[in-house]
């Protein structure tokens, strides 16, 4: 899924890419469609969701929402399950982000619900250093499963990430439009 | 044949370089192991905490033949796969680490011996009769002169050759080989630090033998800038000390200031507690550009390496004073001592300087030439808001930040005034300087930054060396039956992700009556915080090694005596014999020995491999998150794996089901999580109920302050019994046991690994 570099990476100290990398889409209707054909799709939250707001919203309120339109299971990880719990959503597992992508790279196990590992894992609210070493442990050593990136910033290691987004206005769109295009699908 | 003759000439050999003849214990299975001698059990190791890799680049440009494109499942023109190109680069950094401290430990070994002569006698007090727990153990040497650590030394160098060879293109096709190198390579660098610090000591009279060290300045302001201020800036004391010894030979210590960045500042505080701590590694560029320092006095080991091009900025003169880095300057060793003089301060040349007298004598000299004529002011915010007006908001600095600062915001703020953002990003800048490098508009945003520099002074202790035997026979039985519920050591540098943490981190376990441990730049960075009190965590709480103590061990080579005392609660409180004997030290450590490491903001090669060396001790580590670039964790699977031991004192392997300690080298996002790793990678099979119980106390109620509230998911896993439960969490803790079926299980009386896996060691030689 990954091709060559269309886009240089956000924090690029951090981020060099090789000769794979991930496809990028900006729009919403393509990256919906994207996560509506996963069989086991799995949604992995970071503590960056508790920390940013975006149009007066809680980030890990869109992640919610998210998970919501399709039943996607959560993995909650560093300090994201109090929050959660809070807005009333028990999360499905609780690991942290190193043990989850541990567990994803074993082809053989069970997932999160114990129907099989998952295809599709779509990391949001990580820092990029810490979220681009776990992609890449995931691209390298788990050929079973695609990534996907919610934040605003370029991840080269996933096989699908948002672009760099400057504006936060342009972002809350395109995850209210993944939103609402999930809600179709 | 020639195979026994082999290893009858090569014996012959180890025992005469560690004196076998002198009867102070029997000799172990391992003196002076070699690569294979403890694979075995690097390899039990590396079944349950497996290396976890995340590749920092797809590709490898270490030969010709690449660069070769290591993606997914292909392989090198020299056939290597991208795991083993990883494991391949841990054992790098790990050997680049190693050889830091060895070298460092040749190097002022030499001095010393120089000076002292090599029949100087070790000795570090009446109360260190143990004094190199990690030497006795993996040579099986015990050294009685400073001629005696030369054995150890040596030893480290050879093995580090090997290590370093097995790295060459087209040789070891195995990750868990590597992996094994790398422990290898980690159990070097405690001997080779254990070596540099016992040497220092002796040699230049460190405290030893005494928890209550003197409290020094931290702090640029704590500097006098009325003064001619020379700085030192690296790792080792061979220079400084020799400074003060001349300052103090020409009546001049008063009218000169000593500081020190990063170690050596450490150093010199052990030597003369009159010098000042400027701070870690991340203050050091922002130090340099301020121009405070009159003379800058390089050594060895996280130095800028654009020293010079630094120096000549701010105006400052700068001495080279150790070969490792001498940045392509005229060495002036041989040149005489006014015609250097008269250079450096009518020229502003800066020179290498290997002689430490000349140096020195220079140092001085210069430094009081040039400081009346220099400027030592710090920016005003009405300057500093000038200067910002120029900033176009393009974000550039944003994208250049390691530690993903909108640093652009902070100046755009102070452009309007406001100088809060700033003094916010400062606190957590780690120094680099990438986003005045690439800033289009040439902003001098270290010099803005200067506004939001805390003027504060704070305290730090010095560093007291070795825990004293003394010490160890107090806390060894509540330390291994769980009582006192952990030793905490925060080592190495203090950059990511936040400098605050690691102060809170202390605080909190201190005050919950953990043993806390600090080295090196945690060290001062743990100092740089103060309580509503206005007190540092060196004012709050002693020195000792005990229950609710913060202990300085001094600089990265100190980190030994951490180890060391690891060793120590084997050999003095269980009496089991050491010499040679890696595997038992190793094995009761982990088994028995409640102790975790943090290495939160480690960046350095050196972190790498002090890491790894506690690693095979059986010390979990955590790291920060930026650490996840070291590319290398040793993880376990709780739900999947086994917790299989031996029971010593039933000769039968059982399965405990219980995942402690959980991971060796583990990575946290955030600090909340680090606050609730760390109690449960202090819990051992060995805690008695009453032990297990303050452990678990400290778990579930970090949990519940960190995670906000609930119980922890894998509680379960360990408690054996009611008895094991908290008090004050009983119902709480009953409840939800009994709403997911736990079942209670035997606690295992002696637990051990030895008898699990193939080993010359037998069973009985873990029974004490
Ligand atoms: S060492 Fe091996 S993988 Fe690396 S460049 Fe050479 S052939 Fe390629
Ligand atoms: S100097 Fe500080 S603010 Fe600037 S890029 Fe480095 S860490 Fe970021
Ligand atoms: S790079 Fe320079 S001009 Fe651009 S935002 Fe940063 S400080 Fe301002």
């Amino acid at each position: 899924m990954s091709q060559l570099a269309p886009s240089l990476p956000f924090h690029r100290v951090n981020i060099l890419t090789g000769t794979r990398t991930a496809r990028l889409v900006e729009d919403p209707v393509e990256y919906a469609k994207q996560i509506a054909k996963a069989q086991r799709p799995l949604l992995v939250l970071g503590p960056r969701l508790l920390k940013i707001t975006l149009g007066g919203k809680l980030l890990l309120e869109y992640a919610l929402e998210i998970a919501k339109t399709k039943n996607i299971p959560i993995c909650a990880t560093a300090t994201v399950k109090s929050k959660m719990v809070e807005l009333g959503v028990q999360p499905d597992s609780v690991y942290d982000v190193v043990e989850i992508i541990n567990a994803l790279k074993d082809p053989n196990w069970k997932g999160v619900r114990k129907e099989g590992n998952h295809d599709l894992v779509l990391f949001f609210g990580f820092r990029t250093d810490l979220g681009e070493q776990g992609l890449s442990v995931l691209k390298h050593f788990a050929p079973h499963l695609k990534t996907m990136t919610m934040c605003k910033y370029y991840y080269p290691h996933a096989d699908f990430s948002l672009p760099n987004i400057r504006k936060d206005e342009q972002w809350k769109n395109i995850l209210e439009g993944i939103i609402e295009n999930l809600k179709k699908e | 044949m020639a195979e026994l003759k082999e290893i009858t000439r090569k014996l012959k050999e180890i025992h005469e370089k560690i004196k076998a003849e002198i009867p102070w214990e029997p000799i172990g299975h391992t003196p002076m192991p070699e690569i294979p001698d403890l694979r075995n059990w690097d390899m039990k190791l590396l079944q349950t905490y497996k290396p976890f890799y995340a590749p920092f680049c797809d590709l490898c440009c270490f030969c010709t033949y690449g660069k070769c494109d290591l993606t997914e499942d292909c392989r090198g023109a020299c056939g290597i796969d991208i795991a083993t190109q990883q494991a391949r680069f841990v054992l790098l950094a790990c050997l680049m680490g190693c050889s830091a401290h060895a070298s460092h430990a040749g190097h002022i070994l030499d001095v010393l011996i120089e000076k002292h002569g090599p029949d100087k006698k070790i000795n570090l007090g009446t109360s260190v009769e143990l004094e190199a727990p990690n030497i006795r153990t993996v040579l099986g040497l015990k050294p009685e002169t400073l001629g005696d650590l030369k054995v150890a030394i040596e030893y480290v160098y050879k093995e580090i050759a090997h290590l370093l060879d097995s790295t060459h293109m087209g040789q070891e096709g195995s990750c868990l080989d590597y992996e094994s190198k790398s422990l290898h390579a980690g159990m070097l660098d405690h001997v080779g630090m254990e070596v540099g610090d016992i040497a220092q000591i002796v040699g230049f009279n460190y405290p030893t033998s005494v928890a209550d060290t003197p409290l020094v300045d931290l702090g640029w302001n704590s500097v006098d800038k009325t003064k001619p201020i020379i700085c030192f800036i690296g790792h080792n004391p061979a220079t400084s000390t020799v400074v003060v010894d001349y300052l103090q030979e020409n009546n001049l210590y008063d009218k000169v200031e000593l500081c020190g960045v990063c170690c050596t500042a450490l150093e010199t505080t052990r030597y003369s507690a009159r010098a000042k701590v400027i701070g870690p590694f991340s203050r050091q560029l922002f130090f340099l550009r301020s121009g405070i320092a009159d003379v800058i006095m390089t050594d060895e080991q996280c130095i800028r390496t654009d020293m010079p091009q630094e120096a000549t900025k701010a105006g400052s003169a700068l001495i080279a004073a150790l070969d490792k880095a001498m940045y392509g300057l005229e060495d002036a060793t041989d040149m005489d001592t006014d015609e250097i003089v008269k250079k450096m301060v009518e020229e502003k040349k800066h020179f290498a300087i290997l002689d430490p007298k000349k140096a020195a004598e220079v140092a001085t000299k210069v430094a009081m030439a040039i400081a009346p004529h220099r400027k030592k002011q710090w920016i005003t915010e009405q300057e500093a808001t000038e200067l910002a007006k120029k900033c176009s908001m393009c974000g550039m600095c944003e994208q250049a930040c390691p530690n993903l600062f909108d640093i652009g915001r902070g100046i755009s703020e102070v452009a309007k005034g406001n100088y809060d953002v700033i003094r916010e990003i400062f606190n957590l800048c780690v120094g680099c300087g990438k986003c005045e490098e690439i800033c289009p508009r040439h902003l001098p945003i270290f010099k803005i930054m200067q506004v939001g520099a805390s003027k504060e002074t704070w305290k730090v202790r010095t560093g007291r060396g070795p825990i004293m035997d003394t010490e160890i026979r107090t806390v060894g039985a509540p330390i291994t039956l769980g009582t006192i519920p952990g030793v905490v050591a925060l080592v190495g540098c203090s950059n990511f992700p936040d400098i605050r943490d690691l102060a809170e981190i202390v605080d909190e376990f201190a005050r919950r009556k953990y043993i806390v441990v600090v080295s090196g730049c945690t060290a001062m960075a743990v100092g740089m915080w103060k309580d509503a009190d206005g007190k540092t965590v060196y004012e709050k709480y002693p020195g000792d090694f005990d229950a609710g103590c913060v202990v300085n061990v001094g600089s990265c080579v100190a980190n030994s005596h951490i180890s060391g005392a690891a060793i120590k609660i084997a050999n003095i409180f269980a009496a089991l014999p050491l010499r040679g004997n890696y595997e038992v030290m190793a094995d009761y450590v982990l088994n028995r020995v409640g102790a975790v490491g943090i290495a939160w903001g480690a960046y350095s090669q050196k972190a790498a491999s002090i890491a790894t060396g506690f690693n095979r001790l059986g010390v979990p580590v955590i790291l920060g998150p930026h650490s996840s670039k070291y590319r290398r964790l040793y993880l376990s699977r709780k739900d999947e794996d086994e917790w299989k031991v031996m029971d010593a004192r039933k000769r039968q392997i059982v399965e405990t089901n219980e995942p402690s300690p959980e991971h060796l080298a583990y990575v946290c996002e955030t600090k909340e999580k680090a606050m609730v790793m760390i109690p449960k990678l202090c819990i051992r099979k060995n805690d008695t109920p009453q032990g297990r119980a303050i452990k678990l106390n400290h778990y579930i109620s970090l949990y519940k302050k960190y995670m906000g509230g609930g119980l922890p998911e894998d509680l379960p896993l360990y408690v054996r019994r009611d008895a094991d439960i908290p008090l004050v969490y009983k119902k709480e803790v009953k409840a939800y046991l009994t709403q997911i079926g736990w079942k209670p299980k035997e606690p295992v009386g002696l637990p051990t690994l030895i008898g699990t896996y193939p080993t010359k060691v037998p069973v009985d030689s873990v029974i004490h």
